[in-house]
């Protein structure tokens, strides 16, 4: 009998618990974000895009008629700190969904050990390491809204062969980024063939590569392939015309930048050409752009700016789909933010405003986000248009826009 | 209420895997004076060892044996130790700041292999299946921590008990007198190289072990942990709880790594969300504030040194 009655108590009690966990105001979302350490300078404007897309979120009407709380932590680039930070969201503040954060070696253990076993969504802005996302560690519970670096490899690759580049010497820089790079690089050319000669690692911030460049040199490539940051681009592209490498290189999105193209001398990269993620033009891009100008009194460029405000964007709308406010629920509702047959929304209060209401008519929506339409793959990856660059007259100019349906069509015809 | 608990049983787990890290500095500097900078270079071959040792076989890896833990535990522990014995070989003789540039510039070429040898470590990527010990029988995350709190309290009061068995021991004299004054303890017929050296192998071995419990704790290794930041806090942790007590480095593990996190929970509480960039630097200066303050009201630490030499001559 007593056994019953303590039953039944317990059962009321876990009912009355269900029934708080649905009404609890305001509704948290967590964030952990490099905010000090050597990533605070690009961290800062990220972190004004999140605050961004919460104000926008809560004059759209919340999540399930609820404000939403948005508790920011600092993991001063040290996994040890992320995780903590994570762990104290998870457990303490009881965030369902959770962003963050910038570098991959953070973000990682922050899945394995907090996010993934505790069934909470995680949507990170700007960790583009691939295990994350193909091991299954994250048992479906991360996303992100940056594309990887696959996308950028192929259609690299789509590229470097359509301009029938032959012998091509790969240098790339030392990071989950420039190995990524290299590998979908190398899977893609496999299927749409192409030859490397040689691949190169190197460390960032060293004063000279006359040894990487040398050692490339020395396989007697036709062409390069540089993957790595501006800074040290320069001096390597420095370096490989001075040794008489050939004018024939490819670069990717880091380069897109007049410090590189001044930095090597503009009359020398004419020949150059790059990709780098296609920015879909847009009322929905233009309207996410003028917000934070107005807002910040600067301009909205800068990695990781316009990724983060979809990503909690993308959350926000998942949590109003959710049936309740519980991490699985979240997870599985996540896709449903883009939806092919769904009624397009795009960015800003008023357009998230529209979205709750066809959310509560049943209706399915399809959101255009700041980057563009955001159509999660199996894996938690979205993928995106590209772009070839190049230098004309001293000024970076867009070569030509791959779009999203040719990318799409170049995936099926690298994987299938 | 069960979320703080949780939290908390997480935080634990944190504080005595440094606190294994703090041991072995203090068996080090506390007791031998030797001034290791290159802690983190040992806590990484622990790591990496145990993680390449115990992952899943994976075709793009060397390693990823797929070891039983405690067998990758054991060869944690051996592997550090040779890679100590063979270091120590090369560098205990040098006298103090020459011994922490040398270890230092040894922490980072470690941590740069890591970064490099990719196919033995994953390089950049990382290595993420590392499996957590009997993660199988308690599936969630709670049990899974609690279970491993309670392993690691077992590690943690193991270390604990042993090191004050042979620090109280004639071993353990030799070494603070090598600590304060070498030639003395030379002139007592004490070979004073083989004595820092046997102490160096063993405070790096038990880093090594604490980057192996790091790892199947995580289920994650990548060269991002293994920052020489890391080595910094180790030291603040030793300093402030009390070098030469080994109770003191325990309670500054514990102190230390509270005021680390505590400082960022407070700052978010205070702090409106469109200020966490100025509120963050406010922490980091918060964390150095209280360091400084414990230091200066408690130049020896939290809990001192013991004057005690001998339990015999205690009487």
């Amino acid at each position: 009998m007593l056994i019953r009655i303590a039953m039944a108590l317990a059962s009321g009690l876990l009912v009355s618990g269900q029934v708080l966990a649905q009404a609890a105001c305001p509704v948290k979302i967590g964030g952990v974000l490099p905010l000090t350490g050597s990533m605070a300078p690009i961290t800062k404007k990220i972190a004004q895009s999140a605050e961004l897309a919460i104000e926008h979120i809560n004059q759209g009407g919340g999540v399930k008629g609820c404000a939403v709380q948005f508790i920011l932590r600092d993991d001063q680039g040290q996994p040890t700190v992320g995780v903590d930070a994570a762990k104290y969201l998870v457990e303490v503040e009881r965030v369902p969904a959770f962003t963050g954060t910038i570098s991959s070696g953070i973000t990682g253990p922050i899945i394995s050990s907090v996010t993934a076993p505790s069934k909470v969504v995680q949507i990170t802005c700007c960790s583009t390491a691939s295990p994350f996302t193909l091991d299954g560690r994250s048992a479906g519970y991360f996303f992100r809204t940056i594309p990887t670096s696959k996308t950028q490899a192929y259609a690299t690759a789509s590229e470097t062969t359509k301009r029938g580049m032959k012998k091509t010497a790969v240098i790339y820089v030392n990071t989950d980024f420039g190995t990524d790079m290299l590998r979908f690089y190398k899977a893609a050319l496999a299927k749409l063939g192409g030859e490397i000669v040689v691949e190169v690692p190197y460390n960032d911030n060293q004063a000279s590569y006359r040894a990487e460049v040398s050692k490339a040199l020395a396989a007697k490539p036709e062409s390069m392939l540089l993957i790595g940051f501006p800074k040290d681009a320069v001096t390597i592209v420095r370096e490989w015309l001075s040794l008489g490498g050939p004018r024939t290189i490819a670069l990717n999105n880091s380069m897109r930048t007049m410090d590189f193209v001044n930095g090597v001398g503009a009359k020398f990269v004419e020949d150059f050409f790059g990709m780098d993620n296609a920015q879909v033009a847009g009322p929905h891009v233009d309207a996410f752009n003028k917000a934070f100008e107005e807002k910040f009194k600067t301009d909205s460029k800068g990695p990781g700016v316009h990724t983060q405000y979809d990503a909690l964007m993308v959350m926000a709308l998942a949590m109003n789909i959710a049936k309740d406010l519980s991490g699985p629920s979240i997870k599985d509702s996540v896709r449903l933010v883009h939806v092919p047959n769904g009624t397009p929304v795009g960015t800003g209060p008023g357009e998230f405003k529209k979205a709750l209401e066809l959310i509560k008519a049943g209706k399915p929506i399809k959101y255009f986000g700041a980057t563009g339409p955001i159509e999660f793959d199996a894996n938690g990856d979205v993928t995106g248009p590209a772009l070839v660059w190049k230098v004309k007259d001293g000024q970076i100019v867009t070569d030509r826009t791959i779009t999203i349906e040719e990318m799409q069509a170049l995936f099926r015809k690298i994987e299938n | 209420m069960t979320g703080i608990f949780s939290y908390l049983v997480f935080f634990a787990c944190i504080v005595l895997i440094l606190g294994v890290l703090t041991l072995g500095l203090n068996l080090q500097w506390g007791f031998t004076g030797l001034f290791n900078a290159g802690i983190v270079g040992f806590y990484a071959i622990g790591a990496y060892t145990h993680a390449i040792l115990t992952a899943a076989p994976q075709p793009q890896y060397l390693g990823n044996l797929g070891w039983p833990w405690i067998a990758g535990i054991v060869a944690a522990m051996g592997v550090t130790a040779l890679a100590a014995w063979l270091i120590g070989l090369l560098t205990i003789r040098l006298r103090g700041d020459y011994l922490a540039i040398a270890t230092f510039g040894i922490a980072v070429s470690i941590q740069l292999v890591a970064l490099n040898w990719e196919a033995l470590t994953g390089g950049s990527q990382g290595m993420t299946r590392i499996p957590k010990p009997l993660s199988g029988v308690f599936d969630t995350p709670l049990a899974f921590n609690l279970w491993f709190l309670v392993l690691l309290a077992a590690v943690v009061a193991a270390i604990y008990f042993a090191l004050e068995r042979i620090l109280h021991s004639p071993w353990g004299r030799v070494l603070k007198a090598i600590r304060e004054d070498e030639t003395a303890a030379v002139a007592l017929g004490k070979s004073a190289r083989r004595f820092r050296l046997e102490a160096f192998v063993i405070g790096s071995t038990l880093m090594g072990l604490a980057g192996a419990l790091y790892v199947s704790f995580i289920g994650f290794v990548s060269p991002f942990d293994f920052l020489p930041i890391l080595t910094f806090q180790v030291w603040a942790m030793l300093i402030a709880g009390g070098s030469g007590n080994n109770r003191g480095a325990l309670l500054g593990a514990l102190v230390v790594w509270t005021i680390w996190s505590a400082s960022g929970v407070v700052v978010t509480k205070l702090v409106p969300p469109s200020h966490a960039a100025q509120g963050a630097a406010v922490q980091v200066i918060l964390i150095g504030l209280v360091l400084i303050l414990v230091l200066i009201l408690r130049p020896r630490g939290l809990a001192g040194e013991a004057a005690v030499v001998s339990r015999h001559a205690a009487d």
